[in-house]
Formats: C-alpha cells, structure tokens, sequence
C-alpha cells in the first residue's frame, strides 16, 4: 500500500515537473521576446524602402548600398550580417504591412529605413513596441524625431535644416522674387512646403501655393493657374524624382520661363534631368567628391558599375550603424534589441559622407547639412 | 453685362489655356468612355476591365518607341514612330479585346448578369498584375520631351501668352478624328447598322440575319483598339505610365459614359470631354485637392437625376 503511495505520489511529481518545465520553456522566448546567443550568429538588417514604384530609383538604390555596406562590414569584422528585402512602394500602408513582417522576424535585429517619412510614421508605433531599431538614411520630416518613436534615428539633417536652406538659396542666389511652393499631398511634403513658404515670405519672396496629387503625372492645370507670368521658380515637394521632370517639361510646354527646384525626394540624376533646374539633398554626391574616390570605386566594383546619387551613401551607413551597434551588443554573445537600440545611441563612428556620425538625443544626426544641385541638361553640379 | 468683361475677371488667358488642358484629358476620357459605351450598347456588360486595355495600350507604345531606338534617337522619323507606336497599340489592345470578349465573356453570355461583371474584374487584376510581373512596378517614361529636341513641346499655336504644343494638337487631333472614324462606322457602314440593330434587339437582330456573334467581336476589337491609342495619348502627353494607371483613367471613363448617356456613341464622346473640362475648370477656379471629388459628385448627380445620362434614353419597358 505504501509502495503504491510512493508510486502515485513519484508519477504526480515528474507529471507536475513536466508540466512545469513545460510552462517554463514555452515562457522563456516570449519572455525575453527577442533573439539571444546563437542568433548573433544569424543576424539579419530589414530594409524597408520602395523597391518597387513610381520611387524605386531611391529604393534599389538605397538598397544595393546596404548590401555593399554589409559585404565590406563582414568582411572587415568576420561577422555574417545578411539583409531582409521590404518593400513599400511608396505606400504607408504596405509600409506597414512589411514593417509587422519584420517585427514577426526575430532575426532582424535593426531595420534600414523607413526610406520616407511616411513609412516611418506608419511604422513607428510597430517598432518601438518592438524595441526594434530603424535608422533612416532619407526621411526628413521634422517631428519624425520628436521623441514619439524612440528607436527610430536617422543619419541624414531634416526639413527644420532643408526649409531654411531653400529660402537661402532661392532669395540670395537665385534672386527669385515671386515663388510658387507645390506640395505633393503626402506626409513628407505637406509638412516640408509650408515650411520652405514660410522661410520664403521671411526673406520678403511672394509666395504662391499649389497642391498635386502624389501619383499626378498631369501638371498642366497647376501651371495654368497657378505659375504667374513673373514666377522665378517652383519649389515641389516631391517624393518622385520623375514627376519633377514632368513638371519642368510642361512648364517649358506652356512657355513659363520658371525654373524647377526639386527637394531631397527629386535628387536623381538618371529620372531628374531638367533643361535647367535645381535640386535639393540632405547629402553630398560622392561622385563629387575626391575624398570619397576609393570608397566609390569600391561600391562600382561591388555594384558592377551601378550609377548612383545621394541616397545610397546615407543608407550605407545607416546600415553601418546597425551592424556596428549589434556587432557591439553581441560582444557577450548575447543579444536582444533592446541592447542594439541602446549601442545605436551611442554611435561615434567615422562617416563616408565625411566626419564622425553621432545621433542627438531623439536620434537627429548631429551637425549635418543640406546641399543644393544645379541640373543643366542633365548634368548635375553641387552649388551651395 | 458684357460677355467678354465676364471672362477677363476669370482671366481669359487662363480659361483658353484651362480649356486646352480639359480637351487633351476629356479626349482621352473620351475614347476610354466609347469602349465601355459600345460594349454596354451591345451586352449591357459593364467591362470593368476596359481601363486595364488602356493601360496595356500605353505599354505597347512604349514597347514599340524602346524597339525603334527610344525617344531620344528613333531610327524613324518621329511622326512615323508616333503613327507606329498608335497603330500598334490599336491593334494589339483591339486583338486582346477579342481574346477578352472570347475566354472571360462570351462562355457566360447566358448566366445571370452579376456573373460577366466577376469575370470582368477577374480581367482587371489578370492584366495589372501580368503587367506588373512583365515589367515591375516601376514607373515607365515614354521621354517624350526628346523627340527632336522637345520640338512636339516647343513648335504650336503661339496665341499672346498662350502656347498651346504641337503634342498637344496631335492628341486632341488624333482623339477627334478616332471619334469621327468610329461616328462613321457606326452610322454609315453596314456593321455600324448591325451594332445598332443589335444594340436595339439582339434577338430580333439575329432574326434578321445578323450574326451577333460577329458584331460582338467588333464590337471589342474596335473598342479595344480605342482604348489602345487613348493609352499611347496619355503616355505622348504625360510621359508617365505604370501597372495601375488603368484603374483612374478607366473609373473617369465610367464616368465619362455614364454622364455621357451609356450605351450611346455620341453621349460617351460628349461625357468624356465634359469630364475633362469639368476636372479643368474645377482645378482651376474651385480647388486644386477637389478635382476628383467634383468629377464624382457629377456622376452622383446624374445617377440620382437624370440616371440615363445626357443623351441616353430612359428604358421603356411593357407592364
């Protein structure tokens, strides 16, 4: 009787020990919600960018630049990043859809992008419930940093820098008098027109304002109305360096003598090519730049000789960024993202597009600069 | 009150130039509407996959342009590769028509009504996303400011500060004088008499000797090949096409033909210009965020007033 007691009593024990350590082991992963030691080993970046679209000139280029800065990181700290392709189309909501694909990946530790301020915005509340990193290498609308999204960073100025730059640039170079101002119907620019309005009528330009669909490829009512015989230039927010074109293109149709300056989103040599206009970036042209010889000859090689502009470079190390931050937080050989956000932040490293890359504390890149393109036929030239 | 005094306060510069930009978009419009009016003539089939045959239409034109050497340098003259690219896209879209009407309509010609119109958006994302697979979602430029160094944009009418392009004319142009061709077909030859008795009655029609099955084909083929050369104007005009440009296009057709009177000829023309005009002119003197809004207000207003459109006629049925 007693042995049987003892019998019932050792199966009651190692049933509960089971279903203990049952209980125990599904806890753990959700517990900790995030990769740990042997996923150090397979850490993947997420690139969230238009690969596709009416914006796909900035997204493949973008992430043919992570993919380079990934190969030369590796190779350079024997480590074995790879990337996760997203793509948004210039959409919020596929944003969105991707940036739950990355959350649900426990491999990826940081995401490159969102490349526009859309995507982050439409992502944000999604990573920071994550505790997964993303560091934009292109979106620059100002309340992106406002605190609201605390993993998100970004390695390129915002329009508080770029507003004021174009006011600078249209009133003292360009003498403009008379300025039309186009917003494209988005996050990005209807937050970035006013602003360069704003800085505009400051400088005492009379401004006029015009508003087009994202997607708009018919610009000739806009023109029609809304570009005055003495009209100087048309500044327009845009995200699609192709519909820049266009517009230029139908000004000269209708005979206005206005010039184009596209803002951040336009720059692109190959889709922007104006008889003559401007363009505005948050970055340098390292095809402009000898100091960055070796490490374009290097991309070329890496490429197969892919031409690009300005939104490569920034994407690279925005990628750079990540790799560094998680590289250092599986030092211990144990990793979550919450440690990668706390390494992002403290970020010092030498930067291709020139001095050391440092964030602010809401994640704004410290001390950089807007710049602003001369296009004549196409040919691109750094002005101011 | 002095009629001119009225249209300086609007400022006539701005209505003429207002007015150019509505007609080169209703034209479009318009020939987008004729195919939907036609077919709904003959089947009472809304063929919601009309506006994806557009949209073929304007990849078609930039295949050919891309075969003969690109816009910047075309190995023919620039009026031959415009002709070449019109034609191409007029038969290519008026066959896939025909191919349409075949596989997706003609096997359901019998089943209750809501059957064809699955069918027809089940041809709708067939062809936008065949396309997408084809050639990505990327942005297609037809670069039409390089034909002869911009001259389709600089040569014109030059009216005081007005410029009204030569491209612009050659679209409005071509649109007018499709829509002649197809007001002849359809009032002066034989099979525009078949379309019509089969229009009025199919069964009476096949009564009488017409073989419906034959005017339907047309029916596609020409509404089609219509549809294809309004794709090929749109890419010439705005340079710009992607996989999805047939869905805006094709709804502003709809609503062309239904404003227009659907199921008649002359109505869908007249709808589609209206349209044109009416996103112009609201562009200009309402709203530049509205347009869109005002084109559709328009169809509403229709449906609840005049349902059969401008120059449709209500049906009369025998109780």
């Amino acid at each position: 009787m007693r042995r049987r007691g003892i019998t019932i009593a050792t199966v009651l024990a190692v049933v509960a020990a089971a279903v203990a350590a049952s209980l125990v082991g599904r806890a753990a992963p959700s517990a900790s919600a995030a990769p740990s030691a042997s996923a150090c080993m397979k850490v993947k970046l997420g690139v969230l960018a238009p690969l596709t679209g009416p914006a796909a000139f900035l997204g493949q280029e973008q992430l043919s630049w992570v993919q380079y800065a990934i190969s030369s990181f590796n190779k350079k700290y024997k480590t074995s990043f790879g990337v996760k392709q997203g793509d948004s189309q210039l959409s919020a909501s596929l944003a969105r859809t991707v940036g739950r694909q990355f959350v649900a990946d426990k491999s990826i530790f940081g995401v490159v992008g969102g490349s526009t301020s859309q995507s982050v915005i439409s992502t944000g509340d999604l990573f920071k419930a994550a505790k997964l990193v993303s560091v934009s290498g292109s979106a620059t609308r100002v309340d992106l940093t406002s605190g609201k999204n605390s993993t998100f960073f970004r390695v390129v100025p915002n329009d508080s820098v770029q507003a004021p730059n174009i006011a600078n640039f249209v009133s003292g170079k360009l003498k403009a008098k008379r300025v039309l101002v186009v917003d494209s119907q988005d996050d990005y620019s209807t937050a970035l027109a006013p602003a360069v309005g704003a800085a505009l009528k400051a400088k005492g330009v009379k401004v006029d304002t015009g508003s087009v669909a994202a997607d708009a490829t018919d610009f000739s009512n806009l023109i029609t109305t809304s570009v005055a015989g003495d009209t100087d230039v048309v500044v327009f927010a845009t995200q699609t360096a192709s519909a820049a074109n266009a517009l230029s293109q139908q000004l000269i149709e209708q005979g206005k003598k206005a010039l184009v300056l596209g803002t951040d989103g336009a720059y692109s040599p190959s889709q922007y090519k104006p008889k003559h206009g401007y363009v505005s970036s948050f970055a340098n042209d390292l095809n402009f730049l000898p100091s960055a010889k070796s490490i374009v000859a290097g991309y070329k090689t890496f490429s197969k000789g892919k031409t690009f502009g300005t939104f490569g470079p920034p994407s690279y190390m925005a990628a750079w960024v990540i790799m560094n931050a998680a590289n250092n937080a599986c030092k211990d050989g144990h990793a979550t993202r919450g440690e990668v956000v706390t390494q992002v932040k403290k970020t010092n490293v030498p930067s291709i597009l020139g001095g050391n890359l440092k964030f602010t504390a809401h994640g704004d890149v410290a001390g950089a600069k807007f710049y602003i393109f001369e296009i004549t036929n196409g040919s691109y030239k750094n002005v101011a | 009150m002095d009629f001119i005094a009225v249209f300086d306060n609007l400022n006539w510069d701005s209505f003429v130039q207002l007015t150019v930009n509505g007609l080169t978009l209703g034209s479009a419009y318009a020939l987008i509407a004729l195919g939907y009016s036609l077919v709904y003539g003959i089947l009472k089939l809304l063929n919601f996959a009309h506006g994806d045959v557009f949209m073929v239409g304007a990849f078609i034109g930039w295949g050919v342009i891309g075969v003969l050497g690109g816009s910047a340098n075309p190995i023919v003259p620039v009026w031959l590769a415009i002709s070449f690219m019109i034609i191409a896209a007029a038969l290519g879209c008026a066959l896939l028509g025909v191919v349409i009407e075949r596989f997706a309509y003609r096997p359901l010609r019998n089943a209750p009504r809501i059957a064809p119109l699955i069918s027809a958006l089940g041809v709708s994302f067939f062809l936008q996303n065949s396309v997408l697979l084809l050639f990505s979602a990327d942005f297609k430029t037809y670069n039409t400011f390089d034909f002869s160094g911009g001259t389709l944009f600089l040569s014109g009418i030059n009216w005081g500060p007005l410029h009204i392009s030569l491209l612009r004319i050659i679209v409005i142009g071509s649109a007018f004088a499709m829509m002649g061709l197809l007001a002849l077909l359809v009032y002066r030859t034989r099979l525009g008499k078949a379309m019509r008795a089969t229009s009025f009655d199919r069964e009476a029609a096949a009564m009488m000797g017409i073989d419906v099955d034959r005017v339907i084909v047309w029916t596609f083929f020409i509404g089609s090949a219509l549809a294809g050369v309004a794709g090929v104007l749109v890419g010439l005009i705005f340079s710009q096409i992607n996989h999805f440009m047939g869905f805006n296009y094709g709804l502003k057709g709809f609503t062309a033909a239904v404003v227009g009177g659907i199921g008649n000829v002359p109505g869908a023309m007249l709808g589609g210009l209206l349209i044109g005009l009416a996103e112009s002119y609201s562009f200009g003197y309402i709203s530049d965020v509205w347009q869109n809004l005002i084109v559709f207000s328009i169809l509403v207003a229709f449906m609840l007033g005049r349902p059969s459109g401008i120059l449709g006629r209500a049906d009369i049925k025998k109780v």
